[in-house]
């Protein structure tokens, strides 16, 4: 699954994970620059992956806040993908 | 998270997750290239969030199916919602099949793009100067010519010792 919503010491903690094939790693960070002020990031990477966790004040503001930053993931590895 | 079927979609292809508001695509790599999964997620970023995946098999090794989940912006509710993610999905899929269409006849027309392409830069850069052709190399062979074509006219028709 692209997105889950995981428990942690109970509260919610959203994980986007960007499969490596799709997304380029340059366009997950950018996008995690761009929304840094609005949530709390927190980054690694797995084999197949770009994994990344947030976590903002309420449930809708995490949500909306993890679409947002995957269309902007999504969109610049399109802009960008003629330049690689 | 359970699954939904999506009204006239089969359900191993699309299932809806009301709760979320979101509607989950399998699709075929064979069927669907990457470049036209971009074109169609491209066309659809400004009206619902797009995320792409391609969940690997139970075994561990790579799946052949992209997995698109797309998520309605602002959810109204889940009679709203059911409506809406139903003509999400199917408008979705409409413009990837265009895509892909596309995308094909691209990759099989490409030689010929690139050769008028090529002509079209060649031709605007205008004729060549009289520096370019003197640059040109003569000194290689010259093309086999059976029929005497390229001969110049006193060559082919010059007179022979004996006519003389």
């Amino acid at each position: 699954m692209g997105r889950e919503v995981q428990e942690e010491e109970s509260r919610e903690v959203t994980e986007l994970r960007f499969h490596r094939t799709v997304y380029a790693g340059t366009a997950v960070d950018e996008a995690v620059k761009r929304f840094g002020a609005f949530a709390t990031f927190e980054l690694r990477e797995d084999p197949d992956h770009w994994v990344v966790r947030l976590q903002a004040p309420t449930a809708e503001r995490e949500a909306r806040i993890a679409g947002e930053l995957g269309n902007y993931a999504l969109g610049t590895t399109i802009k960008n993908r003629g330049a690689r | 998270m359970s699954r939904e079927t999506v009204e006239g979609l089969p359900l191993e292809l699309v299932s809806a997750d009301l709760a979320r508001g979101a509607v989950d695509l399998q699709l075929d790599e064979a069927a669907y290239p990457l470049e036209a999964l971009y074109g169609a997620a491209y066309v659809f970023i400004d009206r619902c969030y797009v995320l792409i995946d391609r969940p690997g098999r139970a075994d561990g090794t790579p799946g052949d199916r992209w997995r698109v989940t797309l998520a309605i912006k602002q959810a109204t509710g889940p009679g709203a919602d059911a409506a809406a993610l139903r003509a999400l999905a199917g408008e979705f899929a409409n413009e990837l099949l265009s895509c892909a269409w596309r995308h094909n006849i691209t990759q099989e027309n490409r030689a010929v793009l690139e050769q008028v392409t090529a002509q079209a830069i060649a031709g605007a850069m205008g004729p060549p100067s009289l520096d370019d052709l003197a640059k040109l190399d003569f000194t290689g062979e010259a093309l086999e010519d059976p029929l005497g074509i390229a001969q110049s006219w006193e060559e082919k028709y010059k007179k022979k010792k004996a006519e003389k």
